[in-house]
């Protein structure tokens, strides 16, 4: 299945397969899968309409997504409404807070790729060393250059491509 | 490779007697217990390693771990195989009325038309093993056997609230056999009978879950569904004589009061969305009707008691009793709600390590801890609600020589050992094992047969 351009093997579980997002590890994986309702042991080939369109929903722009639903869950003693009446619209009961919404704040894809690439560029501009060891391409973090920079002169740039 | 590995990937070594009698009804359960029956189509993956290239491998299935490929009977053509000593597994049928006293420690195959809870509902993991050696599924009646069936025969007429039995022991004491034993049993004497073979997979979130307003629980809709059909297809003589108590109107189609209870199931099995919803209407019919008694049958017992693996949106755990089936298998088992004839028989399994019973069901049915009990620790007032009330059936640890004699001539009888039919044999692994049925079989017996 194609999800925003990202190819995601049928045959996968969907909280690893999310994780072939940039940005998205196994952890904010399971916890996308929650705030959508998919089960743990769910693959690609068995999400539905609704969940497929949730997901893109989100992952297109984490912070402008819908907020996740309030599900109150009921207490032992709990007697629900006979079938005929409407149901009531969930709402949190007195005193009990409304957890905090932390999965918005994500970023993914070229959003965090752009975050990243104006953290190197502002460290740079202010003439900091991190700006300086960026820009000749040396270990930025205090490693030895003795022996072994290797990745950071393939990788250290400060136009850094991902 | 481990013996269960290749049994589920359809790869051993028939043992010739079965191959003679006709297969064993029990195919191979799919890994999802509610997955649909036609497994998807796989697609293609378009990448290929070098390495195997030279490799000449010949082709080989998915899971094929290369080992135990069966052969067709007709490509046994050598005279070693034309042999009258092939027999085929005996065995007297598993009927109520051969239950008395004296059948106690004789083996008894289930009867291959009748044992629909065999086929419709599925078997616990270690049961469905051991059927797949054996020619017949069959079991040995225990004197334990006797006991809970009397105890059955007198729930019968009785509310379930002074009837709701859990079998415990230690791991391998045959709970499961047990269990499986009384299922079949009720289905033969005209119960309405529902049996979940292994309520881990209800709370180990293999299995979809959505949220339900109303009642403010997560219902498991492709699990129910599956249920509803099995019930179904196990009780369908008994259910056309069922009507409905109570009208169910559901979104876009109503089932009034004095409708057939075979219709207010169907709209669950048909439609997926209103499951759950048809699951907790059926329970609550059967619970009111008085003609037939009802069994609620559940193996692996503690998970409904564990919290889930489920998560609600914010990522915070879900507890069993937020889940519709185990909310209302709970409320059965505590004594809320009633069935007015019937019992509840729910079967601890020591299998599982992340599924172990907690302190508030080991309390309630005074069992000796697993970890500490000080005053100290928390007991959930929950869980503690909903323990109260049952009643310890132990079932005992050590075979008696009798039934494990059982257990062993059935087993060579169906040619699945590679050991000789003697005393010697037979006590020493009867000691090895300490009496214990399920070490007896796996560790004592199938370990001859070198994998």
């Amino acid at each position: 299945m194609q999800l925003l351009g990202i190819r995601l093997p049928d045959n996968h579980f969907v909280k690893h397969a999310l994780t072939q997002f940039y940005g998205i590890g196994n952890k904010t994986a399971l916890r996308l899968c929650a705030r959508v309702q998919i089960h743990e042991r769910c693959r690609i080939r068995h999400l539905n309409q609704s969940q497929v369109t949730a997901l893109t929903a989100f992952l297109s722009s984490p912070a402008n997504s819908p907020p996740a639903a309030f599900q109150p869950l009921a207490p032992p003693n709990y007697v629900p409404p006979p079938l005929s009446q409407p149901v009531p619209a969930p709402a949190p009961r007195e005193g009990e807070p409304v957890p905090a919404d932390t999965l918005r704040e994500i970023k993914i894809e070229s959003d965090l790729r752009r975050q990243m690439r104006e953290n190197i560029a502002h460290q740079r501009n202010i003439g900091s060393y991190v700006g300086r060891r960026h820009a000749m391409h040396l270990p930025v973090r205090g490693q030895r250059t003795q022996s072994n920079a290797k990745t950071a002169r393939k990788l250290n740039r400060v136009e850094r491509y991902n | 490779m481990s013996l269960v590995t290749a049994l589920r990937s359809g790869r051993i070594a028939h043992a010739p007697a079965a191959t003679l009698a006709p297969a064993s009804a029990i195919t191979l359960q799919s890994r999802g217990y509610a997955a649909p029956a036609k497994p998807a189509q796989k697609t293609a993956s378009k990448f290929k390693s070098n390495k195997n290239k030279d490799k000449d491998k010949d082709k080989r299935g998915p899971r094929d771990s290369g080992a135990f490929r069966p052969m067709s009977v007709t490509n046994l053509t050598h005279p070693v195989f034309q042999s009258e000593q092939r027999t085929q597994l005996k065995l007297p049928v598993f009927r109520p009325e051969a239950i008395t006293a004296t059948a106690a420690t004789k083996a008894m195959a289930f009867p291959h038309e009748e044992s629909r809870a065999l086929k419709a509902y599925g078997l616990p993991r270690n049961i469905l093993v051991d059927y797949l050696l054996l020619a017949k599924p069959c079991s040995v009646v225990r004197q334990v056997t006797v006991d809970m069936l009397d105890q059955l025969d007198g729930a019968a007429a009785s509310s379930s609230k002074d009837n709701r039995i859990v079998l415990t022991g230690k791991a391998g004491s045959g709970k499961s056999y047990l269990m499986l034993q009384a299922v079949q049993y009720c289905i033969q004497k005209q119960w309405l009978t529902l049996y979940i073979p292994r309520a881990i997979s209800l709370v180990n979130s293999s299995t979809a879950y959505a949220y339900d307003a109303r009642t403010q629980t997560y219902g498991q809709p492709a699990f129910a569904q599956q249920l509803l059909k099995r019930f179904a297809d196990v009780n369908a003589a008994l259910l056309q004589s069922l009507t409905v108590q109570n009208s169910y109107p559901l979104e876009d189609r109503t089932v009034p009061t004095g409708a057939p209870l075979a219709d207010l199931i169907n709209v669950g099995a048909e439609f997926q969305n209103y499951a759950p919803t048809v699951l907790n209407a059926m329970l609550d019919e059967l619970a009111l009707q008085t003609k037939y008694p009802v069994l609620l049958a559940v193996d692996d017992f503690q998970a409904l008691y564990c919290t889930s693996q489920y998560r609600d949106p914010f990522f915070r755990s879900v507890k069993s009793y937020h889940l519709m089936l185990p909310r209302a298998l709970l409320e059965f088992a505590s004594g809320k709600k009633t069935l007015a004839r019937g019992a509840f028989l729910g079967a601890l399994s020591m299998q599982d390590t992340k599924y172990r019973p907690p302190l508030e069901l080991i309390e309630a049915l005074g069992l000796e801890p697993l970890g500490p009990s000080n005053p100290y620790v928390p007991r959930l007032p929950e869980l503690v609600e909903y323990a109260k009330g049952l009643k310890n059936f132990p079932v005992p640890e050590q075979l008696t020589v009798d039934e494990a004699a059982s257990i062993y001539d059935v087993w060579q009888q169906s040619k699945a050992l590679h050991i000789p039919l003697a005393d010697e044999m037979f006590l020493a692994k009867y000691t090895e094992a300490n009496g214990n049925a399920g070490r007896f079989v796996k560790h004592g017996l199938l370990e001859t047969v070198a994998m």
